[in-house]
């Protein structure tokens, strides 16, 4: 507590000098140390504490390939280009995610987390963070970018040939596949990764049981026929490896409420509306986020943007999941990602006012606090004309 | 009687102003304001300017226009880029024109950090701008021509000759070509991303407008000897 206040009287004693020399006429250097408050020192997701809210700090080159199939939202990227540099803001909700990941016990069954808040408040760079622990960790990671992707923007349909009545996205699995593979490339090569039955794909095509996980990821690479049943052996495989102790896992979804939304965009023949519950997809992750495994922990965005426009009438999860998705889930522990505090506020100002996104004008920061309520979306969409 | 006699101040004030005011009534022949309204001062240091000079005392007690919906005491607020909007404004769909102009402003700054990340040398790092209104600013007046052609018919004959043209029209016209430029792009691209190559390019004087305004001003230096059918 002591270390935390004064850490925060640093913070504050630091700013309020920054302020002093822009004010100031005589041309000062301006030291590293002053101008760098709201940047952390510590690039290190698994040393971030509390003492680190409302600090930004930088995702090393090599670790920001987790994210090359998704993860960080466009504009984010986008600005990431602009400023040379990926750095996320420390939140509390995520370092709160963090140490219940750190202080969990695995031998228990999975515990889940909902992860909520209004429009643009920051849920999906919480969910970035997260992933780049896990990753730091050594968790094998199994990460949905954005479910809305396939429930409302699929590329391709066919109808499923084992199931009956069900629709494989053949594109969608096979591009997620992909992702998987990269995201855990240095934990594939494990050979104690092994399969724990015979998959038979047709007359002349099996994988059998014994071989290693990523034939079976590759086979559905290859065969884009075969790809969501792979992603559903997959789904069951990484369940077994993990109640046997092989790896640790880590299930990250984003917009995990497009499961449960029965109006998508994912069209038959005739114009006919596909349920969620009618594509094979969505069982793979629903088995994914269930509570019989252990050694393992869920961690799911709910948010307004995975459904459709006329529904948006709430943020709170147990409208967003209805009642079959929070049946599903109960018992959770729902996170809630507020609007800026002052601090983060402050913090992210000073942030784009550094890279020169933003030119500083008398009053900015109280006229922004203002017009964009502490919302991070609008707020980036308020700084972007300035 | 006291009374009768603040009526008749105010009358003569208001007079006073009429005299200021004829020309404006004019132009605004349509608004919907007697002409003895004035216009709201948003600004503080403009206001505080008033109150030094003693100007304030003269239009405090003036009937004032409301203010419109896209002036505030902001310090974001620049009367230039108002009209500029206005003028890439189209059937009155302002906020249309508002957000395209806004995202010029964005890939101005895009642009331009990229520029700037990109430099290795130090000097020439600190001369690239990377404020978009001050590019935009830079821009229109980089684009402003200062004689025009205008035809006169003498003997029959329509000859285009220079005329020098008030500030007003100047900038008008520079900022007519902006538009116009930003618009004769590929069906594929974006105005606000041709908007924003456009002002960038006019800020640094080179692009199609400076040739524009430097082509007509080359056609007002060549029909130089009809410059005297102004006033035969």
């Amino acid at each position: 507590m002591i270390k935390s206040f004064a850490s925060e009287y640093i913070f504050r004693r630091a700013y309020s000098v920054l302020q002093c020399t822009r004010f100031s006429t005589a041309s000062q250097p301006i030291t590293e140390s002053k101008l760098q408050s709201f940047r952390s020192e510590e690039n290190d997701p698994l040393k971030h504490t509390l003492d680190h809210v409302g600090q930004f700090y930088r995702i090393p080159e090599e670790e920001k390939n987790i994210f090359l199939y998704g993860g960080l939202p466009k504009s984010f990227e986008i600005q990431a280009k602009t400023f040379n540099e990926t750095c996320l803001m420390i939140r509390r909700p995520s370092v709160d995610v963090i140490n219940c990941l750190k202080l969990i016990d695995y031998t228990k069954p999975t515990v889940r987390f909902v992860i909520f808040g209004k429009k643009g408040s920051g849920k999906s760079l919480c969910l970035a963070h997260i992933l780049h622990y896990a990753h730091k960790a050594r968790y094998l990671i199994v990460h949905v970018p954005w479910v809305g992707n396939w429930m409302r923007r699929c590329k391709e349909i066919s109808s499923s040939e084992t199931r009956e009545g069900y629709i494989d996205l053949n594109i969608d699995a096979a591009a997620w596949l992909v992702h998987f593979k990269s995201q855990n490339e240095h934990l594939l090569n494990n050979p104690e990764f092994q399969i724990s039955q015979d998959y038979v794909w047709s007359k002349r095509e099996t994988t059998p049981k014994g071989s290693p996980l990523s034939e079976l990821v590759d086979h559905g690479v290859n065969r884009l026929k075969y790809a969501s049943e792979c992603v559903v052996g997959l789904a069951e495989e990484i369940k077994h490896l993990s109640r046997s102790g092989h790896c640790k896992t880590l299930v990250a979804i984003d917009g995990f409420n497009a499961f449960f939304y029965p109006h998508t965009r994912v069209f038959k023949e005739k114009k006919e509306v596909v349920p969620p519950n009618k594509v094979t997809l969505t069982e793979a992750f629903l088995s994914l986020t269930k509570f019989d495994w252990n050694n393992a922990a869920i961690v799911t965005t709910v948010d307004e943007i995975a459904i459709a426009e006329q529904d948006h009438k709430s943020h709170l999860p147990r409208y967003l999941l209805r009642k079959e998705g929070f049946e599903h889930m109960d018992p959770f522990i729902p996170i809630f990602v507020d609007n800026y505090s002052p601090k983060e506020f402050t913090s992210c100002m000073d942030y784009y006012r550094e890279r020169k996104w933003v030119r500083y004008y008398p009053q900015q920061n109280e006229e922004l606090a203002l017009l964009s309520v502490n919302n991070p979306y609008n707020l980036m969409h308020l700084c972007a004309s300035l | 009687m006291a009374a009768i006699r603040t009526f008749v101040k105010n009358c003569q004030i208001i007079n006073r102003n009429c005299a200021v005011l004829s020309p404006l009534v004019q132009k605004h022949g349509m608004s919907q304001y007697p002409s003895y309204y004035i216009e709201p001062v948003h600004k503080k240091e403009m206001q505080e300017d008033l109150i030094k000079s003693g100007e304030i005392q003269k239009l405090a007690h003036l009937p004032t226009k409301a203010a419109r919906n896209d002036q505030s005491s902001s310090f974001r607020q620049d009367d230039l880029v108002n009209l500029f909007i206005n003028y890439v404004m189209r059937n009155g769909e302002k906020v249309l024109a508002r957000g395209l102009v806004e995202k010029a402003f964005e890939n101005i700054k895009r642009i331009q950090l990229e520029k700037y990340h990109k430099c290795d040398d130090e000097e020439k790092k600190a001369k690239i701008e990377l404020a978009p209104r001050v590019i935009f600013h830079q821009a229109v007046e980089n684009c402003k021509p200062i004689l025009a052609l205008t035809p006169i018919k003498r003997g029959g004959v329509r000859y285009q000759v220079p005329v020098p043209i008030t500030p007003k029209r100047s900038q008008f016209l520079s900022m007519k070509w902006l538009i116009e430029a930003a618009k004769e792009k590929d069906a594929t691209m974006r105005f606000h991303y041709q908007l924003a190559l456009e002002l960038i390019d006019a800020a640094n004087n080179k692009g199609r407008v400076v040739k524009r305004k430097q082509d007509l001003h080359k056609q007002c230096e060549a029909n130089r000897a009809y410059a005297h059918y102004r006033w035969s």
